[in-house]
């Protein structure tokens, strides 16, 4: 696979991430914190919605212990996305660990979708996990940078991280032999968007799939 | 704030966060994958990837005008292309287009 089919792979996530992490940037500025520390926490953290978590957590001035506590909480959805590529990590090398370190939302999604031959596999997979990385600190370094002047108006260009989602949620079902996983995560997806409450919602459902899983596997696995 | 509290936090917030990314990998390390975490490896990716589309689309108001319409455009101009021609890159930069359009002209 060559660099620039990598590259156009990973630009529904540089569309997201870059505004995403502006956005990020943005609120660190306005609380007064020195930019570097955007890019340190994009370096180093590198969630998205944890660290947006650790600014509101910041500005209520919380513990380190309950930073340390809620993020865990938060990103606790991460576990379900490693259980899924257990198998897809085993014979890389070293390696692995950027790869298991760079797994959020968007990247888990990509590496899950693509077909690629076993042996380049580990090559596109970092250069996947890296460049998503680079828009998002790019993203929040900028923001935390040019504060409020942006160049254009881009708001809801984060809507395509939303649409990325559908399209890998019909290239999975189309790719699987199994399709009633598939239905089955619309009724607990639209039933998690009603009912649970907004900050519990995607661990929740996550939860709530998985047990459907385990507890419904034969059924899950019949043809009907 | 104090930069030993920013730091302090980062490091915390980082070990936190890669904890959530590593314990599959650690509690399975030595097995050999079992069938249940075969069958959790073929059916789990798309569970998420449904429930990621719900989760997007969480703080949308459907309740006061305009009522999550562009959301719903957006998802189904999404859906229709890929049905259709089956380019992610089409599909998803069509759909934000018409969404950013949406929400910065019309609602």
């Amino acid at each position: 696979m060559s660099f620039f089919t990598i590259v156009k792979l990973t630009i529904p996530v540089m569309m997201g991430y870059i505004p995403l992490g502006m956005a990020f940037g943005l609120l660190l500025a306005k609380l007064l914190i020195p930019w570097y520390y955007a890019f340190f926490m994009s370096v180093f953290i590198f969630a998205g919605s944890g660290q947006f978590l650790a600014l509101t957590l910041f500005a209520s001035q919380a513990t380190i212990l309950e930073i340390g506590i809620a993020t865990f909480l938060l990103n606790l959805r991460h576990t379900f996305y490693g259980l899924s590529m257990i198998s897809a990590f085993k014979d890389f090398s070293w390696k692995k660990h950027y790869l298991i370190f760079g797994l959020t939302d968007e990247t888990f999604a990509l590496l899950k979708t693509n077909e690629v031959d076993k042996n380049e596999r580990e090559r596109v997979y970092l250069w996947i996990t890296f460049l998503n990385q680079c828009y998002w600190i790019i993203g929040s370094v900028a923001g935390a940078v040019l504060g409020n002047i942006v160049p254009f108006n881009y708001q809801g260009i984060e809507f395509s991280l939303t649409a990325l989602f559908v399209v890998l949620s019909i290239e999975l079902y189309t790719k699987n032999r199994l399709h009633k996983p598939f239905f089955v995560a619309l009724i607990i997806g639209l039933f998690g968007m009603v009912f649970f409450p907004p900050q519990k919602m995607l661990i929740l459902s996550l939860c709530l799939a998985a047990f459907v899983l385990i507890v419904f596997k034969r059924s899950m696995e019949s043809g009907k | 704030m104090e930069s030993s509290y920013l730091i302090g936090s980062i490091v915390v917030a980082t070990l936190a966060t890669y904890a959530t990314r590593i314990i599959p990998f650690l509690v399975f390390r030595n097995r050999e994958p079992s069938p249940l975490i075969k069958y959790i490896e073929l059916t789990m990716p798309v569970m998420i990837m449904v429930i990621l589309v719900f989760y997007a689309l969480k703080d949308v108001k459907w309740e006061s005008y305009p009522y999550g319409l562009a959301e719903i455009i957006g998802v189904g101009i999404a859906i229709f292309l890929h049905v259709r021609f089956k380019n992610a890159l089409l599909s998803i930069f069509v759909a934000t287009l018409a969404y950013m359009i949406l929400i910065q002209n019309v609602f």
